[in-house]
């Protein structure tokens, strides 16, 4: 059980897709202009990562060892085709402003990552604890990115206002670099940041 | 068993695609009724932005803020009505075959507010771009517009759709009387004054997609806004035609 524990848990903090492995940065600039559509995002990337790590860990004993990256592949398109259905059925806004990025799960190097480094080589219940992990690790990095983004660029969460009106009306202004990718990056690079500074193993020597 | 013999490979791949295959299409299957009644409200909600009627529901706000729905041919002519009970519009699919179409039943939105929307569809830099026009009564004057695309550059032709000082910009222009019925495109290069707005710098090819697309689109409704603008000397046709009994009298008393 521990095993299962720590495949969950790891991810999260210790070995996080974005601060640690640094995965996934393309995405992660792009969808946390806003707190809802990062959310989403980070939420359809956890069911992506959990769902064919789950499917690809069933099957690793019978995938032919030569097209083994073709059957991953096809498993995770599955998963994010699926995800983009249910989005664009229930949550159209959502999936509007999303547009290409959630197609783009696919090209997301944890989802496939951890397929072939952990889901081929273990049980299928790890596996799908370490893909959720993985996920939910890469949804927080988001949701704190996206929460600063969002309150220092629009002056909102969730999209409610949170600076009150007497705020604009004393000179106080949105900061429009806030919106734009660069910012994202920055702000990705104070979090890695932190977490090296905790995390001392993690430097070089 | 030896999953790497060659055989077993090729039944491998086969089985896992047709699995695939046949969960996707039920999927999809399932999950199409819900995706096209999204895409139909977010159609009329785009109508509405450019008939300026705001409401929290947009299919309510529709069938109470409509006041006719009809279809006309390329002469001006009514050819048909869209039934509003059922908030029936056309959508993207249908305009585009209009544009090619021999006998055109183009959709003409009639609002309460005096506000006429038209639509139109054409290509973009990367894909279908359209857009919904709202006109004052006289069927010339821009009162608001709607743009939308499927996958203009972000940052660039994507501006069409996401930039509100785009569409404000269309606000009091008017649709143009002789060759070029409207463009986009930078001041220089443009033929006259009120009949285009400014480009996006960056979106070349987008904004003069677009400009076309409203220039051949207008062209299509040319007939149908000669025939029912409302303008001040119509007006006053109109009253001469009324009151043209009394006129002899009105001599008489001189």
């Amino acid at each position: 059980m521990g095993n299962i524990k720590e495949a969950f848990l790891t991810p999260i903090f210790k070995g996080n897709p974005i601060s640690v492995l640094v995965l996934g940065i393309c995405s992660s600039l792009a969808v946390t202009v806003q707190l809802k559509g990062a959310f989403v995002m980070g939420l359809s990337v956890m069911i992506v990562t959990g769902l064919s790590s789950l499917v690809c860990s069933l099957l690793r004993n019978t995938i032919p060892n030569r097209i083994r990256i073709i059957v991953q592949l096809v498993v995770v398109a599955l998963m994010v085709i699926l995800v983009d259905q249910v989005l664009k059925a229930y949550a159209y806004s959502v999936s509007k402003t999303l547009s290409v990025y959630i197609g783009l799960i696919i090209t997301n190097c944890i989802v496939m990552g951890r397929i072939e480094a952990y889901a081929l080589g273990n049980k299928p219940f790890a596996s799908l604890m370490d893909g959720l992990g993985n996920g939910l690790g890469y949804a927080m990095i988001l949701v704190i990115v996206a929460f600063f983004r969002e309150l220092f660029g629009s002056g909102t969460l969730f999209g409610f206002q949170v600076i009150p009106q007497a705020f604009f009306d004393a000179g106080y202004m949105n900061n429009g670099l806030m919106i734009l990718p660069p910012m994202a990056l920055i702000l990705l690079g104070c979090i890695i940041w932190i977490q090296r500074s905790i995390q001392k193993d993690l430097q070089e020597k | 068993m030896n999953t790497n013999s060659n055989t077993y490979t090729v039944i491998y791949s086969i089985i896992l695609v047709v699995i695939v295959a046949a969960v996707l299409a039920f999927a999809a299957m399932f999950l199409k009724p819900t995706q096209d009644a999204n895409v139909k409200k977010d159609t009329i909600g785009q109508i509405l932005t450019a008939a300026t009627v705001t409401g929290d529901d947009i299919l309510a706000a529709y069938q109470q803020e409509i006041e006719s729905a009809i279809l006309v041919d390329i002469n001006g002519e009514e050819v048909g009505t869209l039934n509003i009970e059922e908030c029936e519009v056309y959508g993207n699919s249908d305009l585009k075959r209009q544009i090619a179409a021999e006998q055109k039943a183009l959709p003409v939105y009639i609002f309460k507010n005096g506000i006429t929307v038209v639509p139109c569809y054409g290509a973009g830099l990367w894909g279908p771009i359209w857009g919904y026009v709202g006109f004052d009564k006289d069927l010339k004057t821009i009162k608001a517009v709607r743009f939308g695309h499927k996958g203009e550059t972000p940052g660039l032709g994507a501006k069409i759709a996401d930039e509100p000082w785009f569409a404000e910009a269309f606000t009091g222009k008017t649709v143009g009387e002789g060759e070029i019925l409207f463009e986009v495109a930078k001041p220089a290069n443009r033929q006259t004054e009120n009949n285009g707005v400014d480009a996006i710098s960056g979106a070349t090819i987008t904004s003069q997609a677009l400009g076309k697309t409203l220039d051949q689109w207008f062209g299509f409704y040319k007939n149908y806004f000669t025939k029912n603008g409302i303008t001040a000397e119509t007006v006053i046709d109109a009253v001469i035609d009324m009151t043209g009994e009394l006129e002899p009298v009105v001599e008489s008393a001189n």
